[in-house]
């Protein structure tokens, strides 16, 4: 293949770095990274940045609409996007009142093949 | 007392006389150099965001080729599941090292709001490609019902030519066909057996890569490369190549 177009993967190794060091103090004990790839690849949801950016608690989310064990929601059949429109799973919030809408913005949290693919190599 | 310029008169000494480099800072900027005049003092430049190259001029009114095979592609959409990818790959039979369509991934860590966007990228079956006008052979030419640009693999020597003219870096050498490959919008794998779309506009699942044919009013192709509200693009217009591949948003 000639002149391939170089893939810039720099960000998403520095976002993963970055988790991968952890947060100090009391809101340092969260799931971390998670790396959803099904139904598609993949999906790429931060603990750092809900938990410590926005303040959220464990039980917002935990209680119900997120089992506590990691990547548990990708076995059911009802995580789609069409799930999370409805107000399930992310959708929960995702709705454009409390967070951006979960039919907007689609690459902020779909990383991709890519993404996932950077994250293996971790 | 400087006497006032009148710009109407000035004669427009050529974009050809324009560097390269100095194009393609123009059109970082997102503007396209389109004259220059006295004596390189003054240049002129027009957007170049909202140009719709295949449908502008002597393509507007008609489109050459019937049906005239077209792809949209909404860009915002793309997820970057590669499931495109991954169709094209086992509807064409396209080895593992190569590809025929990709997903081009940019990061922009200072945006507001999302940072990270997908563009997925295939032969742009161009209008006035030049990879057909330099293959020695006549093996790729530009199918004169449909325009897709396609591969005749028996009158191909693999002389690469092709490949290093072609603005998309859409062309790869086959080692099983000992032959350049490339995308031809399925026209063998599926088009001619009755297929409505492509492998790749099939398996997306985010309705991000629309196929149809731009001569026909009520396609979805046509109607997005037709309005105005929303800006419509090409890759690489510099090239001048008239792609029949057009990136949108929304």
């Amino acid at each position: 293949m000639k002149k391939s177009i170089p893939v810039t993967v720099t960000t998403v190794l520095l976002s993963l770095t970055l988790a991968g060091t952890g947060g100090a103090g009391e809101n340092s004990q969260h799931g971390g990274e998670i790396i959803f790839t099904k139904p598609v690849r993949s999906v790429q949801f931060s603990h750092k940045a809900h938990v410590e950016q926005k303040g959220l608690t464990c039980d917002m989310c935990h209680a119900g609409t997120f089992e506590m064990q990691a990547l548990k929601a990708q076995e059911k059949p009802d995580f789609t996007m069409e799930s999370l429109y409805q107000g399930k799973y992310c959708g929960a919030c995702h709705n454009g009142t409390m967070a951006f809408a979960s039919n907007t913005r689609c690459a902020s949290c779909h990383s991709g093949v890519k993404g996932s693919n950077v994250a293996q190599s971790h | 007392m400087f006497t006032k310029m009148k710009l109407d008169n000035l004669k427009n000494e050529g974009v050809e006389n324009v560097t390269m480099k100095e194009r393609r800072d123009f059109l970082k900027m997102g503007l396209a150099i389109t004259g220059i005049f006295a004596g390189g003092t003054i240049l002129s430049a027009v957007s170049s965001m909202n140009k719709v190259f295949a449908s502008s001029e002597e393509f507007a009114s008609k489109y050459p080729y019937k049906p005239h095979y077209s792809m949209v592609i909404h860009q915002d959409r793309c997820i970057d599941c590669e499931r495109c990818v991954e169709a094209c790959a086992a509807t064409n039979s396209v080895p593992h090292e190569a590809y025929r369509t990709r997903i081009l991934e940019k990061d922009v860590p200072d945006a507001i709001g999302q940072k990270r966007e997908f563009i997925p990228v295939l032969c742009n079956q161009c209008n006035l490609p030049q990879c057909t006008r330099v293959c020695p052979t006549k093996a790729t030419y530009k199918n004169p019902k449909n325009g897709i640009v396609m591969m005749d693999i028996a009158k191909c020597i693999g002389c690469l030519t092709c490949q290093e003219s072609c603005p998309y870096n859409a062309r790869y050498f086959n080692e099983e066909k000992k032959a350049v490959d490339k995308c031809n919008f399925c026209f063998d794998t599926r088009l001619s057996k009755g297929e409505q779309l492509t492998g790749c506009a099939a398996a997306c699942p985010a309705k991000c890569r629309i196929f149809g044919d731009l001569s026909d009013q009520g396609s979805d192709v046509y109607k997005t490369v037709h309005q105005i509200e929303k800006a419509v693009w090409v890759l690489r217009p510099e090239a001048g190549t008239k792609p029949n591949v057009f990136y949108t948003k929304g």
